[in-house]
């Protein structure tokens, strides 16, 4: 009876202990936590790496990486965010961790501006049949991406794929459809000087380009016609021609701009009136 | 595999940890992207009668011709803002010479990638400070950089 | 039995003793906790973490090495200032002293702070606080090739250099006693003779050569235009040729001064490379073996 009486004393001694230090791990996880969340995020990561440095067993090395890499990505700093989701999926103990760090990636990638990479990490998630399950989600990433990477109707064609995402599609189609074409803008200027212009909507400039255009071709033509062939050489390269190059180049330009306020327009409402999961 | 993954990461780790040499905060960062669109001053200017002359009369051709006649300058700031610049950092006389110059350098289509550094959007950053004959205002920027502050 | 007794009584005593040892290894903000997160953080070159835990251990510790890794963290960092107040912190009887001084010394060095840094050595000199050797005095001696004061003798300078050092600081020396510097008067001038020639002057040969273009062409079609009586487009072409001339003038001198300035820029470049790969005379103390 002694002897169980010692033993007992013994155990409770020797899990007290442990329990100590599990509990200051717990606390201190808790308190990186609070200071993520009241957007501290420099201090958070030191109080991450102090939980990481002391957490010996590696209880919680997944969950310290993950929040780490989310503090990283709330600074605008989406190359060590990478990193260290990267870190956390070479520590992901579970699938569904593994693919929560291989999203996690995905979505600092978007946010990067990387699409290229991010798209190539939706492949191979959507190729592994361990996910097959997550189709939806894939393809709601797979939009994203694109919306990031300009390409907007491939985008509305991801979002098709789920039923619950229609917002997304037509936003992403009325973009594709109010965009205007950069290659169309171009080539007809090519055939009467002002008409890209014209067709983004800047009218003053596009009759301006083709006023300039029409006098200088006159003097240009004049010049050869009166057998000033220096005289006509000189027009030509210096006036008729500058006008002509710098009417398809503004034409593209417009377009661009054009296309850029559409685009912008459609990036702003998701970044600050869209309620659903952003990158 | 998984070993060259794992020294990956422990070498950008080092490479990385220099993003936190300095204290930072939540980022401000926006998903619109940044345009590099040249937008003119087209705001007329009364400090004094020559300026407001010339103002005017920089106005009047970009408004008519430079905006239309395409990206004719490799410079940054253009040649007609720096000639603007320039007469308003010095005198009309001074500041025509500094433009005369500038002109024959846009001209040289050879040597522009040896000389001068790169704002963002491409053009050689090649600013009036270091023509005004202050030795004290010349700073100079090596080629290789890619200058942000223009 | 009382042998038994005694053997358990140990065995628990150990427990308790291995216990209270886990209560304070599970504080994870105990002093000794603190110093070994910071070693860590030092060693993984997060510099400014790693200073701001060492500053927290020595508000309740004092330790030579501990201040002295917080400046080399703070130095690491760029902080030069905050450096160099730490290195001049520490105690003169450390094992430390010889070395911060000279990292104080650099950190002066690194914040540009040539003249505090002379000061300070003719202090310490005057002062025999404590015995310079001549590897100390060579930041003395190198500060004086960043500045404008006037330089010591050539054989003063040099005899605290040797080795493949010598060759490189003489050449330094050299240079900083007679900069290459090119004359904004005679590239002027030589604009002025012949269009674009002092921008040959200056090495930029082909803004020389649009520059001559662009005065002879201009200079050409207005002599034709007078010759032919077209005087208004002869007067145009002229004024043009003359703007073009006198502007090119202007350019020589400005082109001078900014070469100028790029050959100063370059000479400390590489006097920073230079240092940079010498570590500024500096043994350095690795803490992260």
């Amino acid at each position: 009876m002694k002897w169980c009486v010692i033993f007992f004393i013994l155990v409770i001694i020797f899990s007290a202990s442990n329990m100590f230090a599990q509990d200051a791990l717990k606390k201190q996880f808790a308190f990186a936590k609070n200071l993520y969340a009241s957007e501290n995020y420099y201090d958070a990561i030191t109080e991450l790496k102090r939980l990481l440095f002391f957490d010996t067993y590696s209880q919680y090395t997944f969950e310290i990486y993950e929040l780490m890499g989310k503090s990283y990505k709330m600074g605008g700093k989406f190359s060590d965010a990478i990193l260290t989701f990267t870190d956390a999926e070479l520590n992901a103990k579970t699938i569904q961790q593994i693919y929560q760090a291989k999203i996690e990636i995905i979505r600092a990638n978007i946010l990067r501006r990387t699409t290229d990479r991010a798209l190539q990490l939706l492949d191979e998630l959507a190729n592994d049949k361990k996910f097959t399950s997550k189709a939806n989600e894939i393809n709601y990433w797979r939009g994203w991406a694109l919306m990031f990477a300009d390409k907007w109707d491939e985008a509305a064609k991801s979002f098709a794929k789920i039923d619950s995402c229609k917002q997304l599609q037509n936003l992403a189609e009325k973009v594709h459809k109010d965009k205007y074409s950069e290659v169309f803008s171009n080539l007809i200027s090519h055939f009467i000087p002002g008409a890209g212009q014209i067709y983004t909507g800047n009218y003053f400039s596009g009759f301006l380009s083709l006023g300039w255009n029409v006098l200088w071709g006159y003097v240009t033509i004049n010049s050869f016609a009166a057998n000033r062939i220096f005289d006509g050489l000189v027009e030509l390269n210096l006036l008729w021609l500058r006008f002509y190059n710098g009417n398809i180049q503004n034409a593209q330009n417009f377009a661009k701009e054009k296309n850029l306020i559409i685009t912008n327009k459609a990036l702003n409402y998701l970044q600050f009136d869209f309620y659903g999961q952003k990158p | 595999m998984k070993l060259f993954l794992c020294i990956f990461i422990f070498s950008s780790t080092i490479i990385f940890a220099q993003t936190d040499w300095q204290k930072w905060g939540k980022a401000n960062y926006s998903y619109a992207v940044k345009d590099n669109f040249h937008k003119r001053d087209l705001s007329f200017d009364a400090k004094n009668p020559a300026r407001f002359v010339l103002k005017s009369l920089l106005d009047s051709y970009w408004f008519f011709i430079s905006d239309v006649d395409g990206d004719n300058c490799a410079f940054s700031p253009t040649c007609s803002n720096f000639f603007l610049q320039s007469v308003s950092k010095t005198n009309l006389v001074q500041g025509t010479l500094m433009f005369f110059d500038r002109f024959t350098r846009d001209m040289d289509f050879i040597a522009k990638f040896d000389f001068y550094p790169r704002v963002p959007d491409g053009h050689f950053y090649d600013p009036i400070s270091l023509y005004t004959l202050n030795k004290n205002e010349i700073k100079y920027i090596p080629p290789s950089v890619i200058v942000n502050n223009e | 039995m009382k042998k038994t007794i005694f053997l358990i009584l140990c065995y628990c005593s150990i427990l308790i003793a291995q216990s209270v040892d886990q209560q304070n290894e599970v504080n994870l903000f105990s002093p000794p906790n603190i110093k070994k997160f910071a070693d860590y953080l030092f060693c993984s070159h997060d510099y400014l973490r790693a200073a701001l835990e060492y500053q927290r251990y020595l508000s309740t510790n004092h330790n030579d090495t501990v201040s002295y890794k917080t400046a080399i963290a703070y130095s690491k960092i760029g902080n030069y200032s905050k450096a160099a107040k730490l290195f001049a912190s520490i105690d003169h009887q450390s094992h430390l002293f010889p070395d911060a001084q000279l990292e104080y010394y650099k950190a002066l060095f690194q914040d540009e702070d040539y003249f505090g840094l002379r000061n300070d050595f003719i202090n310490v000199d005057l002062s025999n606080q404590f015995v310079l050797s001549p590897r100390d005095k060579k930041l003395f001696y190198f500060s004086y090739l960043f500045t404008n004061d006037k330089l010591p003798s050539e054989n003063k300078f040099l005899s605290h250099f040797e080795g493949t050092d010598f060759q490189r600081v003489k050449d330094f020396y050299s240079w900083k006693e007679a900069p290459p510097y090119k004359s904004s008067l005679v590239a002027g001038i030589l604009s002025a003779i012949i269009p674009g020639l002092g921008k040959f002057y200056v090495n930029e040969y082909s803004d020389g050569v649009f520059a001559f273009l662009a005065a002879a062409a201009l200079g050409y079609l207005s002599y034709t235009d007078f010759k032919a009586e077209h005087n208004f487009r002869g007067w145009v072409f002229g004024g043009l040729a003359a703007g073009f001339y006198a502007g090119n003038i202007y350019g020589s001198i400005a082109a001078a001064q900014i070469y100028n300035v790029k050959i100063q820029f370059d000479f400390v470049n590489s006097l920073k490379v230079f240092l940079n790969a010498k570590n500024y005379f500096i043994p350095e103390i690795n803490f992260c073996r």
